[in-house]
């Protein structure tokens, strides 16, 4: 038996039905829900310690060290800076790191109201569910990019103004910004660290090639292990007439010549333009890792099996998969979104750890796989709405 | 699942219709098992409405359906006369709820918990928290980080942030969970309040005592299906009348009564009990009932010291009913 019940069915709602539409079927984030969202990401101490210590102080800490070093015995240790240094922690501390960290925030982003039960109480305020997933990715993105940023700034910094004064080419300082004519007259001026340093390739068609091997065999160079060149014979040999100081000359001229065109890819300082394209690449691989981490971790509903999933792929499989050449499943390798941004590095970066783009992009780096720039975009377009979509549908579809 | 293809009725019409939850066949399935079996249930608007059952019962599942937390494989429902999950939304905006153990991010307080949940409600949210963190008693450590919080208190930031939303339906899945027996009075206190300003509130509970106290009307869910509902008025005059007698002789006082037609009405049960006679008659037996006990007692030489009729309680008949449909 089911008897209705009669009570109060006529009694007043508290209030008129809200008069005002708060537009909450759509799919758009409201700004209150994205500052909230900041908020909660922001007041976890944990996470934002870890952040801050591994994109800024690490940087931070390896470059105040070389400072300090360089400051109290400036004949044992280089300058802090230099554009050696900014390669090395670019690509090897920000763009690994930055990568790792950014997914671990998106991971929490994706996973914490889940976990922590805040998840049913968001769903039961009638909001669209694509909504809440919306307005992790803007709250996200607005803690890990700045972040990224003051690291990389930090970086630039120093690198520029605690660059070296002169530019050691070969083991050899040599000034800085020099063109071919400029570079061969100062080579004419020191002619024995030219000869027997910089590197030299003798080939049939080269000029004067004949005169050139003559005042090789006649430098006093001693070989020892900082003379890397290349088809460089031994001291003297007895029997034959000293070249002349003008044969010295002309010959140091050529081996300049020859260098050239490497020597004027050394800086003792990254350029404007190098740092403006790395840090845009740098902030693109977090953008990425934030996205993935927080698709990830919405889909699996869980932070720290995401992360680790995201660490073996950034640490352990990009570089293998970026290398290694595997039959018949190419395409697939250049599936890796390390691969594609790794392609897509600024020239001059070496891309030390998560897949590598090496000395002048990824072009300059023969032993990584070979990626259009075209494809590279499509790959990394496709994971990110690829993870967006994946972590929106599971949020969509997930019992709360 | 069964859509109708309505369109949303008016703010106007939605208000004026006299349920805040009616659902029709509405049916949930994990695999194999049924945990919401083809409800038929109509809440009143206005009330404070019991929704109770036994463990397992599915009672949890079924507000879970109702709120869109999970989805229903079978049915219609309508929450304050939008139907869900269609209109979601618009039902949703003046539906406040607790299900299962109120839980929040521990690492921030209770105000900022509160102001995540207003974020994704109207902008007037943000203007009710505080009030809402005063109303439930929590307001001196709304800026406390959850995390510190006793399970109590948890349980009344659950209601503040139900109230946020200045809600005509509150649904409250065992509130009284983790509240200390003052916890326990404010708690009832206040939903008695709300049903005052014209809310609904449905409450799940398992204390069946606090449920009378607390509540207008009851329905009783068992293995998945409403068995009962109703206001508890009209469902305990259906309970069986218990009579409890103290008077000498208690074995010689069961044969008597035994022996005459009182003991061989159908479902009636006559014990001996060291200080007298427990009768339980069935429902719709009359007052004059309870005389005859008393003569056929007296007559027979025993001598009766007292004679209360014992009013059915939600518990007796809860336990009434659940064990009789229990049986096989």
């Amino acid at each position: 038996m089911t008897t209705v019940p009669d009570l109060g069915a006529s009694a007043p709602a508290p209030s008129a039905p809200t008069a005002k539409p708060d537009h909450r079927g759509s799919w758009i984030p409201s700004g209150g829900m994205i500052s909230t969202r900041f908020m909660e990401l922001r007041k976890r101490r944990g996470l934002m310690i870890a952040l801050i210590v591994v994109i800024v102080g690490i940087p931070t800490v390896f470059l105040a060290i070389r400072l300090l070093l360089h400051a109290f015995a400036p004949h044992t240790y280089g300058p802090a800076g230099g554009s050696a240094i900014y390669g090395a922690l670019v690509s090897g501390v920000l763009y690994v790191f930055g990568f790792i960290m950014a997914a671990t925030l998106g991971a929490t982003a994706g996973s914490a109201d889940l976990s922590e039960g805040m998840f049913r109480h968001l769903v039961v305020t009638g909001r669209s569910r694509l909504a809440l997933y919306a307005a992790r990715i803007p709250a996200g993105l607005a803690i890990i990019v700045p972040l990224v940023a003051v690291g990389f700034t930090i970086v630039c910094a120093v690198c520029v103004f605690a660059a070296p004064t002169t530019l050691s080419y070969q083991g050899v300082n040599v000034p800085v910004g020099l063109s071919s004519a400029g570079l061969q007259t100062w080579a004419a001026d020191h002619s024995d660290e030219v000869i027997c340093n910089f590197g030299i390739r003798i080939e049939p068609s080269t000029p004067n090639a004949a005169a050139l091997n003559e005042v090789l065999n006649s430098t006093p160079c001693g070989n020892g292990p900082g003379a890397p060149g290349i088809g460089k014979q031994p001291p003297g040999v007895q029997g034959q007439s000293p070249p002349s100081q003008a044969q010295i000359s002309q010959a140091a001229r050529l081996i300049a010549g020859m260098n050239y065109s490497d020597y004027a890819r050394q800086f003792l300082y990254p350029s404007t333009a190098l740092m403006i394209k790395s840090g845009l690449w740098l902030e693109l691989e977090v953008v990425i890792g934030f996205a993935v981490g927080l698709g990830l971790g919405s889909l699996i509903g869980q932070r720290t099996v995401a992360v680790v999933m995201m660490i073996v792929l950034e640490v352990v499989l990009t570089p293998i998969l970026s290398r290694a050449r595997i039959p018949h499943l190419s395409n697939l390798q250049r599936a890796v979104v390390g691969l594609a941004t790794a392609h897509l590095s600024p020239g001059g970066l070496p891309v030390l750890g998560g897949g590598g783009g090496g000395p002048g992009g990824a072009g300059g780096n023969p032993g990584l796989l070979p990626e259009s720039t075209t494809v590279a975009v499509c790959v990394i377009v496709a994971w990110l709405v690829g993870w967006t979509v994946l972590g929106a549908w599971r949020m969509m579809t997930r019992d709360a | 699942m069964t859509i109708a293809t309505l369109s949303a009725p008016s703010d106007k019409q939605a208000a004026e219709n006299q349920w805040a939850v009616e659902t029709h066949g509405l049916t949930k399935r994990f695999g194999e098992n049924v945990a919401v079996n083809g409800v038929e249930l109509l809440v009143p608007r206005g009330c404070a409405f019991g929704y109770l059952g036994p463990n397992g019962a599915g009672k949890t599942t079924l507000i879970r359906v109702l709120l869109g937390l999970t989805q229903a494989d079978a049915g219609t429902m309508f929450l304050l006369g939008q139907q869900v999950p269609r209109h979601r939304d618009k039902a949703l905006a003046r539906v406040g709820a607790i299900v299962d153990e109120p839980r929040f991010h521990g690492h921030l307080t209770g105000r900022q918990n509160l102001r995540i949940l207003a974020a994704a409600r109207e902008p007037e949210a943000r203007d009710r928290i505080g009030p809402s963190l005063e109303r439930v008693g929590i307001l001196h450590r709304a800026d406390d980080k959850v995390a510190k919080y006793s399970m109590g208190m948890r349980q009344r930031l659950g209601v503040a942030a139900c109230l946020i939303g200045d809600p005509q339906l509150l649904i409250l899945d065992e509130p009284m969970n983790g509240l200390d027996p003052a916890g326990m009075q404010d708690m009832r206190e206040m939903i008695l309040s709300l049903v005052a300003e014209g809310r609904t509130v449905v409450l799940s509970s398992h204390l069946l005592d606090e449920v009378e106290r607390t509540c207008d009307a009851v329905a009783i869910v068992d293995r998945g299906s409403v068995v009962r509902q109703g206001p508890i008025s009209e469902l305990l005059a259906g309970a069986s009348l218990a009579l409890e007698v103290e008077c000498s002789d208690p074995d010689r006082a069961r044969a008597l009564i035994s022996a005459t037609t009182i003991g061989t009405v159908e479902g009636a049960e006559v014990s001996a009990e060291p200080t007298g006679l427990g009768v339980t008659l069935p429902a719709g037996t009359g007052r004059d009932v309870v005389a005859e006990v008393n003569r056929v007692l007296v007559e027979g030489g025993i001598s009766v010291y007292r004679l209360q009729v014992v009013q059915a309680s939600l518990e007796s008949w809860f336990l009434q009913v659940t064990s009789r449909l229990g049986s096989p």
